[in-house]
């Protein structure tokens, strides 16, 4: 059984997709330009590679590892990072992430993703009714704005705890003065070397 | 006189005439189409999809290609198949009995696949398609209905184009004992009470336990292919090897 166990999840990722793409009705006119064609995810963290097939109705998953169109490999923290497109050019540099095939494939794929607005309000409104979906959006709303402001205070605590109070790391202004003081302290040890060279001389 | 002794072959644990093993087999699947898909879930709890499933991976199909969906039956793997290919390719259901094949085109009708779906009744011995018509062929659970298997296997290997692969998902031989003797109790036992009571027919189901112990098992089905032509053979054994999915290509 536990070799059919990516199977499973890429059924149910690709029936979760396919509700998701179908919440969205501007979806299907961008599928029609990406049908056809085929992406290719391998994950360094993981043994399996999914693809992706657009149709012109949904986005299929896959697990193999044979040629498509486009290929990216990479870590899970490189493929956060690749949400940058500025970041695409260091990244490859660095081998962090490896790219085979044609690079505009996996540009159409991510475009189609990021404009991705499933309506999911009309769809718990047909379940829920309007009201309560329009409470349930705006508590939603205030938990995910409450989510991300407790997460920058605990980021700035987390900062001040390892700098101020327990010093395992320098302030910026600490380290801009050990850098000036390095700098100095090179520019001396030059000038040194310089004057020796003049006495040997 | 020796001419005149008909070739026999089995059907289940019987040894029937090779010319009415077809017909047997025909009532076995007439009988059970309309259940089939119940079955199915029943019998293997719902895991045969992701056997499927792993079949379409091994596949690495493309949009744009043939396939032959031999055996098709009630046409899961066609389904599969057909979203896949897209537009521009093309998915052929073939299966030797008609009330399969019925059932199979009107269940892919009903989810609205009819752009590039055929629909073929055809003896996978004698397969009526052109030489390298296929990208891919597959055969679930089908192989061993077919009296003649190295036949079989030829004519698969005669209409696949070079380059393509040959998929075959079946039955096999468990690699635990433990787990071989729970699931010889499961099939003797429990699978035709299961049929009696769902499909109304536990003969058939009685005859689906027996076929699967007479299939060849997993190397020696890798040897036929082989000697079919196929090269680069090789197997997975699914679920401790109650299934295993073949795989060979055509160069």
């Amino acid at each position: 059984m536990l070799r059919l166990g990516p199977q499973l999840l890429c059924t149910l990722a690709e029936k979760a997709l396919a509700e998701i793409i179908a919440m969205d009705p501007a979806a299907i006119t961008k599928l029609h330009r990406l049908a056809g064609r085929q992406l290719a995810f391998q994950l360094t963290e993981f043994d399996w590679r999914l693809v992706l097939t657009a149709t012109r109705q949904t986005i299929l998953l896959n697990l193999h590892a044979e040629p498509v169109d486009c290929s990216i490999q990479a870590d899970l923290v490189s493929l956060q990072q690749l949400r940058d497109p500025n970041q695409l050019t260091h990244l490859i540099k660095q081998e962090a992430v490896q790219i085979e095939g044609d690079i505009q494939v996996a540009q159409q794929f991510s475009s189609f993703f990021q404009q991705l607005q499933p309506d999911w309000e009309a769809k718990a409104a047909s379940y829920l009714g309007d009201g309560l979906t329009h409470k349930l959006q705006r508590l939603l709303q205030q938990l995910i704005a409450l989510i991300g402001a407790k997460s920058r205070e605990l980021q700035q605590m987390s900062r001040e705890l390892v700098q101020d109070e327990l010093q395992l790391t320098p302030s910026n202004y600490e380290l801009e003065q050990f850098s000036a003081e390095v700098s100095q302290l090179h520019a001396r040890l030059e000038q040194l070397q310089y004057q020796l060279k003049q006495w040997q001389e | 006189m020796s001419d005149r002794t008909p070739k026999t072959t089995h059907f289940g644990y019987k040894t029937v005439a090779e010319d009415d093993k077809v017909s047997l087999v025909a009532n076995v699947f007439h009988s059970v189409a309309a259940k089939y898909d119940v079955m199915n879930d029943m019998m293997s709890f719902g895991i045969h999809r992701l056997w499927k499933r792993f079949t379409i991976d091994c596949s690495a199909v493309r949009p744009g290609q043939k396939v032959l969906d031999l055996a098709g039956g009630t046409g899961d793997l066609t389904a599969l198949f057909s979203k896949r290919v897209g537009p521009s390719g093309k998915v052929i259901l073939a299966d030797i009995n008609a009330s399969m094949l019925a059932v199979g085109r009107d269940k892919l009708r009903d989810q609205g696949l009819v752009d590039n779906i055929d629909y073929v009744q055809a003896n996978a011995e004698a397969l009526p398609f052109a030489d390298n018509s296929f990208d891919i062929i597959t055969i679930a659970f089908g192989l061993r209905n077919v009296t003649n298997k190295d036949a079989a296997l030829a004519s698969m290997f005669r209409v696949l184009k070079p380059g393509g692969r040959l998929l075959v998902l079946e039955f096999s031989k468990p690699q635990s004992e433990l787990l071989n003797k729970a699931y010889d109790f499961y099939s003797f036992n429990l699978l035709p009470k299961m049929g009696q009571l769902i499909a109304g027919d536990a003969d058939s189901y009685q005859y689906l336990a027996e076929s699967i112990r007479m299939h060849p098992d997993q190397d020696t089905l890798q040897q036929m292919m082989e000697q079919a032509g196929f090269a680069e053979v090789s197997y997975h054994n699914l679920t401790g090897g109650i299934v295993a999915l073949h795989r060979g290509y055509k160069f």
